[in-house]
């Protein structure tokens, strides 16, 4: 089991949320960590999304760029498996 | 032309939906959709009604895969959206662009289970390219152009439109007129991604398919979806290439080019499997490795080193690593590649298995041979004739013995399987394209899934044939249980079907019930020279099975040929 940290910049839509966690639960991810910040005077969310499983994140990446409202993503690979408490 | 009357939602709805060039829509009227049909009432837009959402929907698919222009529904909410959902996730399945309109309750009232309130959006998220909610009628005209241009660019899909009532009633600040602009360009980079020629790709390719001496082409349904046909057959023509099909990408290679070795996969013939499984390059065009054309992914075509064209990133080493990847538009990226081979020997060899691996069309007994029926339609029919299918036995049979000169000829629920899809489907294929010929073909379980759209074909006089292939049984079904589940045949019996002949009838469709052999020829030329619609009952012996079959989990050169 992986864990990786994709940094998404996206529209402050407020459907943008539900989208991103729709594809990430239907490619098979689980959440383990998010934040999401708006920038002031912009109409831009910027979210950090932690997830986990044994599929390629390079797929996860791939479905999530293909969402509209989803402007970037860079992928951060984390360095410890860290154990929910 | 824009008139000096106050604009409502309904009005600019319209109007927009006449820029984008859309003559025809298909739904069904409600609640809380009420102001736009009322607006439809003084719109040149021909609005279809059909009996049923989903009805509307596989219309609005069908017309959109037989003209390749934007299909258009209209739905009320709560259970009218609802049952708009399996044709938009058909419509995602199959890359089909479809724009759907819902009405949804009144702002003031959405969030607090109002009558007939659902949240559509929340439902459409899994089943469309993407879908909007409107809050504000300033912003509703912005939101469709954006609706089209997601629906046709890129990955082609179906985008959902939810409009609330109040939102549908409300005046505009600035009216839209409706004259028809061409296609407009988007707003958004996003919608259209990756068009750029990856030249170094390109060269790369060039060079595996110039090392390959066993190099097989594998055509999607991407190539009609990209207007690509034309330059498929010049690739193929060049190169020589030898070609197999997905049951998409029917219709995009010429039926009679020497090489073309017809559907691979699950049903696939014997000559397209065995040339996949003993190639030493496959192309992928518009393809994506789904699970019915790879059978055991593990050993789907093991000796192949891979290049894959496409539009979608997404689908690049989804299922397969690949050499190379060719992302973007294959009416530019094809001709790229297209250089002469020298591959005379598997040419020959492809060759060879085309004309050895003939279909077998003798039939013991008296009855009625359905792929030997489908055959002599496919001949006998005229050229351009648009066919589609259901989902069943029938399905795989038109796949197999029915040929097209061209992917929009061919209209069949690929990705999502979905019964019930060909009737409605016909009806928009008709309406899109009504001097051609259009042959619905169909099976008894399937057939019932829509029935209430005949009535759509009574009320607009639709001239579709209906060919509903019965066996009294969910025949495909019934065919895996006796393979793999021990012959328990589990709720596949249909042998209390109603009459169909007379079930036609009651909608003024002509209509006919064969059972011998003797009786086909005569039959389908009675069906084909008919002005009006026309339902030919075909009954067939319940036990006849789809062959070849790779069986699950299996590679396709290991494929059943009898039980």
């Amino acid at each position: 089991m992986q864990q990786h940290t994709l940094r998404i910049t996206a529209q402050d839509q407020p459907t943008v949320l539900e989208r991103l966690l729709q594809v990430t639960r239907y490619r098979g991810f689980i959440v383990t960590g998010m934040t999401m910040f708006g920038r002031v005077d912009e109409s831009v969310l910027d979210i950090e999304l932690t997830v986990q499983s044994e599929k390629s994140i390079d797929h996860l990446h791939n479905q999530l760029n293909k969402l509209i409202d989803v402007d970037g993503i860079s992928v951060k690979k984390s360095d410890a498996l860290q154990c929910p408490t | 032309m824009v008139s000096k009357k106050p604009q409502t939602g309904g009005t600019v709805l319209f109007n927009v939906l006449q820029q984008h060039g859309v003559e025809h829509v298909f739904g069904y009227p409600g609640g809380a959709i009420m102001p736009i049909y009322d607006a439809l009432y003084d719109s040149d837009i021909k609005h279809f009604l059909c009996r049923h959402e989903q009805g509307a929907s596989f219309s609005a698919i069908g017309y959109a895969r037989a003209s390749q222009k934007v299909g258009v529904c209209l739905a009320t909410s709560g259970p009218g959206a609802t049952n708009l959902i399996t044709g938009l996730a058909d419509a995602l399945a199959d890359s089909i662009p479809v724009v759907a309109i819902t009405g949804q309750v009144a702002t003031s009232s959405m969030g607090s289970d109002a009558f007939q309130e659902i949240d559509i959006f929340g439902l459409s998220l899994a089943c469309t390219k993407h879908s909007f909610q409107v809050r504000d009628v300033n912003e509703l005209a912005d939101i469709l152009h954006q609706a089209f241009a997601i629906a046709l660019e890129g990955r082609q899909g179906p985008v959902l439109v939810d409009i609330p009532k109040d939102i549908q009633l409300a005046i505009v600040d600035k009216p839209v007129d409706n004259i028809y602009v061409a296609k407009r360009t988007l707003v958004d980079s996003k919608v259209n991604p990756q068009l750029k020629i990856e030249s170094a790709n390109i060269g790369t390719a060039l060079a595996l398919l110039k090392q390959a001496k066993k190099p097989i082409l594998y055509v999607g349904g991407g190539v009609g979806m990209a207007d690509a046909v034309t330059e498929l057959r010049e690739f193929i023509s060049v190169t020589d290439i030898p070609s197999v099909s997905t049951l998409k990408g029917l219709g995009a290679v010429n039926p009679s080019d020497e090489c073309y070795l017809g559907m691979l996969g699950m049903h696939g013939t014997k000559a397209a499997n065995f040339a996949v499984q003993r190639c030493d390059l496959l192309i992928a065009v518009g393809a994506r490795f789904d699970d019915r054309v790879t059978g055991k992914l593990a050993e789907f075509a093991p000796h192949a080193k891979i290049i894959h064209f496409d539009i979608d990133q997404a689908e690049i080493n989804k299922r397969r690593k690949v050499d190379v990847s060719i992302l973007g538009d294959l009416k530019v990226n094809l001709p790229a590649l297209a250089a002469p081979l020298s591959i005379h020997e598997w040419h020959g060899e492809c060759k060879h298995m085309r004309e050895s691996f003939v279909w077998q069309y003798d039939h013991p007994g008296e009855t009625i041979f359905a792929p030997a029926v489908l055959s002599e339609i496919s001949r006998t029919m005229v050229k351009n004739t648009v066919v589609t299918t259901d989902v069943g036995q029938h399905q795989m049979w038109a796949a197999q013995h029915m040929t097209f000169e061209h992917p929009t000829n061919f209209l069949t629920s690929g990705g999502m399987g979905t019964m019930g899809f060909g009737v409605p489907a016909a009806i928009g294929a008709q309406i899109s394209r009504p001097d051609d010929t259009v042959i619905a073909v169909t099976g008894d379980g399937s057939f019932m899934m829509n029935v209430q759209e005949l009535s759509t074909i009574k009320r607009f006089q639709l001239p579709v044939k209906i060919v509903l292939i019965d066996n009294s049984k969910l025949g495909m079904v019934r065919q895996w249980q006796d393979l793999f589940f021990d012959g328990r045949l589990s709720e596949t019996d249909l042998s209390d079907n109603p009459d169909f002949v007379m079930l036609a009838n009651a909608f003024d469709i002509k209509s006919k019930v064969i059972t011998k052999k003797e009786q086909v020829s005569a039959a389908i030329n009675e069906m084909l020279t008919h002005e009006g619609a026309y339902l030919l009952q075909v009954k067939i012996d319940a036990s006849d099975n789809v062959w070849p079959l790779v069986p699950p989990n299996t590679a396709n050169d290991k494929m059943m040929e009898s039980t």
